[in-house]
């Protein structure tokens, strides 16, 4: 019974999304439009690949991947770290806490420019805008966790004898593990946002650049098959990073 | 002694200390040249450029009003569009599972979609006009409220609709009596968090073909080496983000207060 109705589901799901891509097809062919700005799907992606080679799409992507892991590995164990040193140690907090809080209502984007004053055109100046937006969600959803731990827990901890760090590390993280890993979630879907626009703005690589400078080759198809992969890469990392959290860090929880 | 002991320990007054000991320390180390004044202005530096932006403006005669007004004009605009979209949809979509079925991969996939990474499509459709800037945050917008029409509708407690039906409430009525006002606090809820989207897509949509709005302010002055005037345009977009914050906070519990009682169980 489960299993049928898992198949309906697929089966109404691909049925969905064929209906619009056959709307679009029907669109672009009889709608009067110029195939140049307005291609149907099925033109789009062979015309594209003759544009651009499957090593280049490869290279972009990959060189794309590479600046988000890094911006986001630094912003994510950062606010990791901070905030849980900051949720332990109540001076560290209230020195650490309202610094964040100043920062954290101006929107990512708007770090572009000013990275680019501090490091230049290079890869430290994209990998900068990607930490920091990385950072804020992080430090935000651990200070959470670290704020919400149920009190019986540590005294729990405290009667057999376990303090200090081994307290922190034992007992306080991992009751904060559900909030760190909802904080790493959030995060990386921002740095995924973030990267593109990083790329349009400022990038001689990178599938963000890659659609702009398709923009001024007038090339319509590039730009669409770019938006494709980009979307694609992001929602099977997601899935690949919700697999791995779900694996590895809440499993004690029933969420 | 032990009263200054006592004071010392305040949070409150550590945050605050802490905060003007950082302010301090950026003011000398960019005043003595520890900092390169072009890449961290002083502190000071950078009330004086307010205070130029604000009277004078950048460019000049565009003041910081104006490209505070120019980007929530864009923000709202675009907010709206996608709710006049998203809400008729979601209902919709809520409410007959099949359609629900139907959309959820597509929809998957819309929000998976980088919506800056539409900026190019969009300039070759729309031209680097208002439109695009408009049309992108719209669509940024869309999903996040889409997904919550859905949810507010699909997740209502059953028992409010069978009761509903037992008074014989049906049809239009049932609707807007009991699917809408359930529905809200979770409309609401998309509302914000799509709000919060709106405004960070408007400054990367502003960095490319245009000098008005704050995202434009703070591209253009970096591109006149004014790191300054950039300082005070992201100090500008942060206050008008928490500012918009506080004011949905604000008017959730005028407009909702039937939801009152599950946002203190909330907290």
């Amino acid at each position: 019974m489960r299993a049928s109705t898992r198949w309906c589901d697929a089966a109404l799901g691909a049925m969905g999304s064929l209906a619009v891509l056959v709307l679009w097809e029907v669109m672009a062919r009889w709608g009067g439009a110029d195939p140049s700005i307005f291609p149907p799907p099925s033109i789009a992606v062979v015309t594209a690949l003759h544009h651009v080679s499957i090593e280049d799409l490869l290279a972009n992507t990959a060189i794309s991947l590479q600046r988000i892991v890094l911006g986001f590995a630094l912003g994510a164990s950062l606010g990791v770290v901070l905030a849980v040193a900051g949720g332990w140690y109540h001076l560290l907090g209230n020195l650490l806490r309202p610094v964040v809080e100043l920062l954290r209502p101006i929107p990512p984007l708007a770090w572009i420019p000013i990275s680019i004053v501090w490091f230049g055109l290079g890869e430290s100046s994209k990998v900068f805008v990607i930490f920091f937006a990385a950072f804020f969600p992080v430090f935000t959803n651990t200070w959470k966790g670290m704020s919400g731990i149920d009190p019986v827990l540590l005294r729990a901890g405290q009667t057999m004898d376990v303090s200090g760090p081994s307290l922190l590390f034992r007992v306080a993280v991992p009751a904060a593990m559900p909030d760190i890993a909802t904080g790493l979630r959030i995060s990386w879907g921002l740095s995924f946002g973030v990267l593109v626009a990083a790329e349009l703005i400022a990038a001689d690589f990178g599938l963000g650049h890659m659609i702009m400078n398709a923009r001024e080759l007038g090339q319509v198809d590039v730009i669409i098959l770019g938006i494709v992969i980009i979307g694609i890469v992001n929602l099977v990392t997601d899935w690949a990073i919700a697999l791995l959290i779900r694996r590895h860090l809440g499993n004690w929880h029933p969420t | 002694m032990t009263h200054l002991g006592i004071f010392v320990r305040r949070p409150q007054v550590q945050s605050l200390s802490f905060i003007v000991l950082l302010f301090a320390a950026w003011e000398v180390a960019a005043d003595t040249e520890l900092l390169r004044p072009y890449q961290f202005p002083a502190p000071s530096t950078i009330a004086a450029a307010a205070w130029e932006t604000a009277t004078v403006g950048f460019p000049e005669g565009v003041r910081l009003s104006t490209h505070a007004l120019v980007t929530l004009r864009r923000v709202f605009e675009g907010f709206l569009l996608s709710t006049a979209v998203a809400i008729p949809l979601g209902l919709l979509i809520g409410w007959f599972p099949v359609l629900d079925r139907l959309t959820v991969p597509v929809i998957t996939f819309g929000r998976s979609v980088a919506t800056l990474s539409l900026l190019p499509l969009v300039i070759v459709w729309f031209g680097t006009g208002e439109l695009s800037k408009v049309l992108l945050i719209a669509y940024g917008c869309f999903w996040v409220m889409l997904g919550n029409v859905i949810a507010g509708v699909k997740y209502i407690n059953p028992v409010l609709i069978r009761a509903a039906r037992t008074m014989e409430t049906n049809g239009v009525e049932l609707f807007t009596h009991v699917v809408l006002p359930a529905a809200l606090p979770r409309i609401f809820a998309g509302a914000r968090v799509s709000l919060g989207v709106g405004f960070m897509v408007i400054v990367g949509a502003e960095m490319i073909g245009t000098i008005r709005g704050l995202g434009a302010l703070i591209m253009e002055a970096r591109t006149y080496y004014r790191a300054d005037i950039s300082f005070v345009g992201m100090v500008a977009l942060g206050v008008l983000g928490f500012g918009l914050a506080v004011a949905l906070n604000w008017l959730e519990r005028w407009l909702l207060p039937w939801n009152r009682g599950l946002e203190d169980i909330r907290r």
